[in-house]
């Protein structure tokens, strides 16, 4: 984890450099999912997905939508571990994901934390010139954390199709301009 | 001496002079000598003609005049040759067709695999988003309710 740390300090300074980008480091965290009773690892790089695009079904609602959300995304990445016991992990794990999202171009869209369920939600957008370029989300949950990161124009009317569409009811997120505000 | 009077030694005579008198050389009759003889003639004039025909086959395909048995061999080596020309051909053949359908069902997989990740991927953000949202949805419910109660 310090190793990791480190190439992150490190990492930060030369990306901001090189200009705002989108895609994060994830961990790898291998000792997390040793320890998971699940896990949902996923890397979709730019070929993965045109090569998913290709065989989804046009003439299906479900995949269309799919078909029409993916195509200006670069990358899909997520990171979920679900555990059979509380406070098997720690905050730290997902440090070294969060002082990422304190890059220029990263905004916090949506900060929400319940005292009730234990459940703390970040999602982060990146924009430049207007147009969203990436959304990040950090869920976590007393036995279960979830990072996405997605890559590439993000419009927010699609990301509103893709709501309700995998049995999850549609929800209300509003577009930077007028969310919450930003809160970096 | 034996009870019928006849000396065995005799007999033993009698049946050796049979014996000898069945297995004399005899010189075949004059018809038997030619049909054979014409038999013969017979079937060198076809051998040799046959070999003649060959022969010319062989020079007009530019093949040096072989003796029989070096004939047999150079069939024998040729047609094996051509054979296994063919069944390597053909074997390449399947070869590329089955590298080509693996690849192709390979490929497949991977596609398939990465439909079923995308749509893995939106489910979970999905459901995130739902999460936030069940969130956001109880904490505004809950400080509309403390400002009807003030």
């Amino acid at each position: 984890m310090f190793r990791l740390r480190v190439v992150v300090f490190l990492l930060v300074p030369v990306l901001a450099w090189a200009g705002p980008n989108p895609r994060l480091v994830l961990p790898e965290f291998a000792a997390l999912a040793q320890k998971a009773t699940e896990s949902v690892v996923i890397t979709l790089d730019p070929s993965l997905l045109a090569m998913a695009g290709r065989f989804l079904d046009g003439s299906d609602p479900k995949d269309a939508a799919t078909q029409e959300i993916i195509k200006g995304l670069q990358g899909i990445y997520v990171r979920s571990y679900t555990f059979d016991q509380d406070s098997a992990y720690s905050q730290a794990d997902l440090d070294a994901v969060r002082s990422q999202l304190s890059a220029p171009g990263w905004n916090r869209l949506v900060q929400t934390r319940s005292k009730k369920t234990h459940a703390d939600v970040d999602i982060y957008i990146m924009v430049v010139d207007k147009a969203a370029i990436g959304l990040a989300l950090i869920a976590s949950e007393p036995r279960e954390f979830t990072i996405v990161n997605i890559v590439g124009s993000i419009d927010l009317d699609k990301l509103h199709k893709l709501e309700g569409q995998f049995g999850v009811p549609k929800l209300d997120i509003e577009a930077p301009a007028s969310a919450a505000g930003k809160s970096k | 001496m034996s009870s019928s009077g006849v000396n065995p030694s005799d007999i033993d005579m009698d049946l050796e002079a049979q014996l000898r008198d069945a297995l004399r050389p005899v010189a075949p009759s004059d018809a038997f000598t030619q049909a054979l003889l014409a038999k013969l003639s017979a079937r060198s004039a076809r051998a040799s003609s046959a070999r003649e025909s060959h022969r010319s086959q062989a020079a007009g395909r530019g093949l040096p005049p072989t003796r029989d048995g070096e004939r047999v061999v150079r069939l024998a080596r040729r047609v094996p040759g051509w054979w296994l020309t063919a069944s390597l051909a053909a074997s390449l053949l399947v070869a590329v067709g089955a590298v080509q359908h693996l690849r192709a069902e390979h490929e497949r997989a991977r596609g398939l695999e990465a439909r079923r990740e995308v749509i893995e991927a939106l489910r979970v953000t999905n459901q995130k988003l739902d999460l936030a949202y069940r969130v956001v949805r109880s904490q505004s419910s809950a400080m509309a309710e403390g400002d009807s109660g003030v």
